[in-house]
């Protein structure tokens, strides 16, 4: 699109106006370049996934006090609740009423749960809940409440704030990047402004695109006539000046980038039934590239759809199995594996992920093995800057709206509380927005002091306590608390590393276990017994007499 | 105001390149002439001529290269326009219905609807197998409701959504109604072996569930009671066995319902609307709701329904050539992003492009890889739209058709104008740009006739002499002078060897149509 070199890279410091090729440049004026430098100075990046169709909360985050109510409404596709494919107690520290399971397949949120980098938001949804896919996903995208109709999205009033004068003004030197990055080929309504072109550039092959934009179009008219075409046509050159203007860098950041050498992203569905390709792994894949390679792209959206599950939701024979069962574990796999990346990439410390969705499904299941329209549904929120939990409460399925879940959560208290906790948002940004309105009802999403708060959370769930007696004589107890089914292995070692015998061994249920263990014949000394079980690393001393 | 009172006098070339641009598949050069020469009313007279009905493809898996291929071939009616029209407002997924057959039976009821009965399509449509997939109306019984088709029959292809004013309340219809009509839809089953055929059309159908005689075993047969947006109608089955309804009064309460529906004056609004943002321009003023939108649903409505007299009379107005007011700010002339669609058959169908012969595999080899592949890559893959309210050009606001022009898609669009002068290969079929101007331009051998007579047609809109200047000098002549154009087409003519003139006329088509100019329409 450029073979005549047209639209060069636009100096910031212009002191005139200027039209290159009949496309007028905006100056900046003073403020608001002092405004770019300040909303723009942090590093922190959203990743947003939207589950698209509507997801079934309620098979993926099960309310186990309430397990006979959640059968009767749906014994066609409820998740058991005990053998190999029962559904994964959370959290058996929390309260009764907020402990939860995870569908079986969701075992990589499980892990990131218990390694302190995952929330679980219970009940978001809006008032006045639409019922249409297209109205409510609409709703969520513009930011708005039921009877609000925008022609923008929060997203990309959000990133008109801290960069205006978008796309004249930019790139810069402290925004190279497209403002926010849609992985896919067409940009939501989510990053559209109140006027002009969306902030978001919808790429999902970098490379490709960067040879498609240098070996097409032509010179653009340099002026548009003032009628319902010229307005088309305008928009057209928009986006034609604005893909030339970013396939150079978003080819060079992914050349740049890399993922994590040893992490494997998920490719396919293990259990066979179902929708077997993972489509999230990729896009989730390419971020963590984008990100290694300097990307300074302030959001990033990705998508999953297949959620709108009315009919075949699970396989006859099985309700674990089935499309949703695959669509979860494509989920938790792809979350997990980009989580992992991140943090070998060292980027874990930058990135908050978050899926969301339109809406979730009737809590009574159809005779199709599927489930109609609902209301409210979980939102999941991943980060090593999270504060790991449950926000909110299992729903009281005795008191239904309409066999619906009722709200607890607006959807705009979790965004507001994720641009205004994590990205840092001024509040004055928070007022473009149009989330201002609920920042006096922000979430506890973020801990101040993140890592001890992360510990302290994973040392409750996972801990090895003192062995009883100690010093030894003869016998000794061990005891440890796990919150999760896992492997656990326990050895004792001398103070020198070196493995005497392995203590314990086996896979062992969530709870506090207790082991008694003979050391009659060990020599007098000191020793050191060590516990791996899941995220659980960790040894003490004892003293043998 | 706007006006749709009738426009007079002959069309001459710029409003006959217009109506044939927005009601067909693109006109060639010698329509555009023909209709130049006609009146407003004699084109759309031959327009809404009724063309035989096609025959159905040999193999089913073919549907869709034989839907392409009654498209490439429409010539100058409407009735494939509207085929593809009913497409995107009754949207259906193939990855849902898997079934080419079930597919063939839906296209070939737009088609037998297409410039008919909609309110006869709509209920028929309910019928039809391929939806009784797509929303799992097969599903819906009385024991378990699914809702899913009764909730998009209001929502998208009847009588629309309107804003929410309330807990469930949607202006035009409520929560109560869609789980009623849902009841209503109650019953159904779809005939996998295509062996039920409807009475009237003589097309395969649903059937309704029964226990082998005239009892309606899956069908709700309660009173179905509506909310005050339907001024709290009931539908009950006319006749009972037990407590069971029969197939008949099935049927019928089917028949109430659709009555219900289109007994609101809403419902022909929406779909004018509809009409109106496919054929005219998506924004809708309060002038254009008043002056336009409101008397053309009253023919609708006058007309019980037909199609015909609204999108005639549409045509036929002042308002569809910019001709009621003086203001140039409101022209919709050219203000329509072509669908991928479009702009592939539109330019084949400009230039005439030769595919192999309809019906043979390598006709459907060219329309996999030259036509459909393309159009996938620019954003429209043909029968599956991301959603259930179909592609979002039609229905997405605010920007409805700019959502074809994505960075990738715009620029998918100018690398298949790229490819189509070389993609013999690829494609099965290319476009020549020197056989074409050949036999096509009054007089080749002089550069500025060329540029000004593709200009006038190619393009929708007046250009500036600037942007004249930068097609005839910059890329045809090269900076060359006109005298050297004309020696060189004399010496292609003298040897037959064209390189010369060729690598010249590309870089021309190049530059004309990988523009954002001829995005629109």
């Amino acid at each position: 699109m450029r073979r005549r070199g047209f639209l060069k890279k636009i100096p910031i410091a212009a002191t005139a106006p200027v039209v290159l090729n009949g496309l007028p440049v905006g100056l900046l004026a003073q403020g608001q370049l002092q405004q770019v430098v300040s909303s723009s100075s942090n590093d922190k990046v959203l990743v947003l996934i939207q589950l698209h169709g509507g997801n079934d909360g309620l098979n993926a985050v099960i309310p186990i006090d309430q397990y006979a109510q959640y059968y009767n409404l749906r014994p066609n596709i409820a998740i058991p609740d005990n053998g190999s494919r029962g559904y994964i107690p959370l959290d058996s520290t929390l309260d009764i009423a907020d402990q939860v399971g995870l569908h079986p397949d969701m075992v990589g949120t499980k892990t990131l749960y218990d390694q302190g980098k995952a929330a679980i938001v219970q009940g978001v949804s809006y008032e006045n809940h639409n019922g249409s896919h297209f109205r409510s996903r609409d709703i969520m995208f513009m930011g708005g409440d039921f009877d609000d109709y925008l022609g923008s999205g929060w997203m990309g009033r959000y990133l008109d704030y801290c960069f205006p004068n978008y796309p004249d003004a930019y790139p810069t030197s402290e925004m190279p990047d497209p403002l926010g990055l849609e992985i896919g080929t067409s940009v939501s309504l989510a990053f559209h402004r109140d006027n002009g072109i969306p902030v978001a550039v919808a790429a999902n092959d970098p490379e490709g695109f960067f040879n498609l934009i240098n070996n097409t179009g032509g010179l653009p008219p340099e002026s548009v006539m003032d009628t319902h075409y010229g307005q088309e046509l305008q928009w057209i050159m928009d986006i034609e000046a604005n893909s030339n203007q970013y396939a150079d860098r978003l080819k060079e950041v992914f050349d740049n980038g890399s993922n994590t050498p040893g992490v494997t992203y998920p490719e396919t569905y293990p259990l066979s039934a179902g929708r077997l390709n993972n489509p999230l792994a990729p896009q989730l894949k390419l971020i963590a590239r984008m990100l290694s390679g300097g990307s300074k792209t302030r959001i990033f959206l990705a998508r999953i759809g297949g959620f709108d599950t009315h009919g075949n939701q699970v396989e006859s024979y099985d309700p674990t199995l089935g499309n949703h069962a695959a669509l979860l574990y494509h989920i938790s796999a792809a979350v997990e594996a980009f989580q992992n990346d991140l943090q070998g990439l060292g980027l874990e410390d930058r990135v908050v992920t978050a899926t969301f969705s339109e809406f979730g499904r009737r809590a009574a299941s159809n005779a199709s093995y599927g489930t109609d329209h609902g209301n409210a549904a979980p939102m999941f929120v991943f980060g090593k800057a999270v504060k790991p939990g449950i926000i909110g409460t299992n729903p009281d399925l005795q008191n239904l709206a309409g066999n619906n879940i009722p709200m607890q959560v607006d959807y705009r208290q979790v965004f507001t509380t994720i641009l205004h906790d994590w990205m840092e948002a001024p509040d004055q940004a928070m007022v473009q927005t149009l989330f201002d309105g609920f920042l006096d009802q922000k979430l506890d999403l973020f801990g101040s002091v993140v890592t001890s708060t992360r510990d302290e959370f994973i040392s409750k769930r996972f801990k090895l306590n003192s062995a009883y007696p100690n010093p030894v004589r003869d016998r000794t107890t061990l005891s440890y608390y796990i919150n999760t089914a896992v492997q656990v292995d326990i050895e004792l070692l001398d103070t020198g590393g070196r493995r005497i015998r392995s203590l314990v061994s086996g896979h062992q249920q969530v709870g506090e276990h207790r082991v008694s263990v003979d050391l009659s014949d060990l020599r007098p000394g000191t020793y050191i017994y060590r516990i791996k079980a899941g995220p659980l690393d960790a040894a003490k001393k004892l003293i043998k007499m | 105001m706007a006006s749709l009172n009738p426009v007079t006098g002959t069309l001459g070339t710029r409003r006959s390149a217009h109506i044939l641009r927005r009601s067909t598949f693109g006109p060639s050069k010698s329509d555009i002439s023909l209709f130049a020469g006609r009146t407003a009313n004699q084109a759309i007279s031959e327009l809404f001529q009724i063309p035989a009905t096609p025959a159905a493809p040999a193999d089913y898996d073919t549907f869709k290269s034989w839907w392409i291929g009654q498209m490439l071939n429409s010539g100058r009616s409407i009735v494939e326009k509207m085929v593809f029209f009913y497409h995107t407002h009754f949207t259906t997924k193939e990855e849902v219905v898997q079934s080419s057959q079930a597919l063939y039976h839906q296209n070939e009821l737009f088609r037998y609807y297409a410039l008919g009965d909609f309110k006869e399509l709509t209920k028929k449509v309910c019928l039809d197998n391929a939806m009784m997939i797509f929303l799992d109306g097969r599903d819906n019984d009385r024991n378990n409701v699914n809702e899913n088709f009764g909730r998009e029959l209001l929502e998208l292809y009847s009588i629309g959504k309107g804003p929410q004013i309330g807990p469930g309340d949607y202006t035009n219809y409520t929560e109560q109604d869609v789980k009623e009509a849902a009841r209503v839809l109650s019953g159904y089953g779809n005939d996998e072996d295509f062996l039920t055929i409807d009475p009237v059309t003589g097309i395969p159908t649903s059937f309704v569930k029964n226990d082998g005689g005239t009892v309606a075993n899956a069908h709700d047969a309660e009173v179905k009671t509506f909310s005050e947006k339907f001024q709290n109608t009931t539908i009950q089955p006319i006749e009972l066995v037990g407590e069971d309804a029969t197939v008949a009064a099935t049927l019928d309460e089917l028949d109430q319902l659709i009555d219900m529906i289109f007994n609101q004056d809403e419902t022909a609004r929406h779909i004018c609307r509809k009409l109106y943002r496919f054929f005219m321009y998506y924004e809708i003023t309060p002038e254009i709701e008043q002056d336009i939108i409101e008397p053309l649903a009253t023919t609708f409505r006058n007309n019980n329904y037909q199609i015909q007299p609204v999108l005639q009379q549409l045509f036929g107005s002042e308002h569809f050539y910019d001709a009621d007011n003086a203001l140039a700010e409101d022209d919709n002339h050219a203000a329509i992003i072509k669908s991928p669609l479009e702009l592939i058959l539109g330019t084949l169908r400009y230039f005439g492009v030769t595919l192999p012969t309809a019906g043979t595999q390598a006709f459907m080899d060219a329309v996999d890889n030259g036509v459909l592949s393309p159009m996938g890559l620019q954003g429209l893959y043909l029968l599956e739209p991301y959603e259930v309210a179909g592609y979002p050009a039609y229905h997405q606001n605010p920007d409805f058709n700019r959502n074809w022009i994505s960075h990738n898609h715009l620029a998918r669009r100018y690398e298949y104008i790229g490819r189509l002068m070389t993609s013999m290969d690829d494609f099965g079929f290319q476009l020549d740009a020197v056989a074409w101007v050949e036999s096509n331009i009054s007089d080749p051998s002089n550069a500025q006739v060329i540029v000004q007579e593709m200009v006038d047609e190619l393009l929708p809109e007046i250009i500036t002499s600037a942007r004249f200047d930068y097609f005839l000098n910059d890329i045809l002549l090269d900076g060359l002078s006109m005298g050297n154009w004309t020696t060189e087409w004399f010496a292609y003519q003298g040897s037959n060897d064209d390189s010369a003139v060729r690598t010249q006329l590309e870089a021309l088509f190049n530059a004309l149509m990988q523009s954002p100019e001829y995005q629109l329409h």
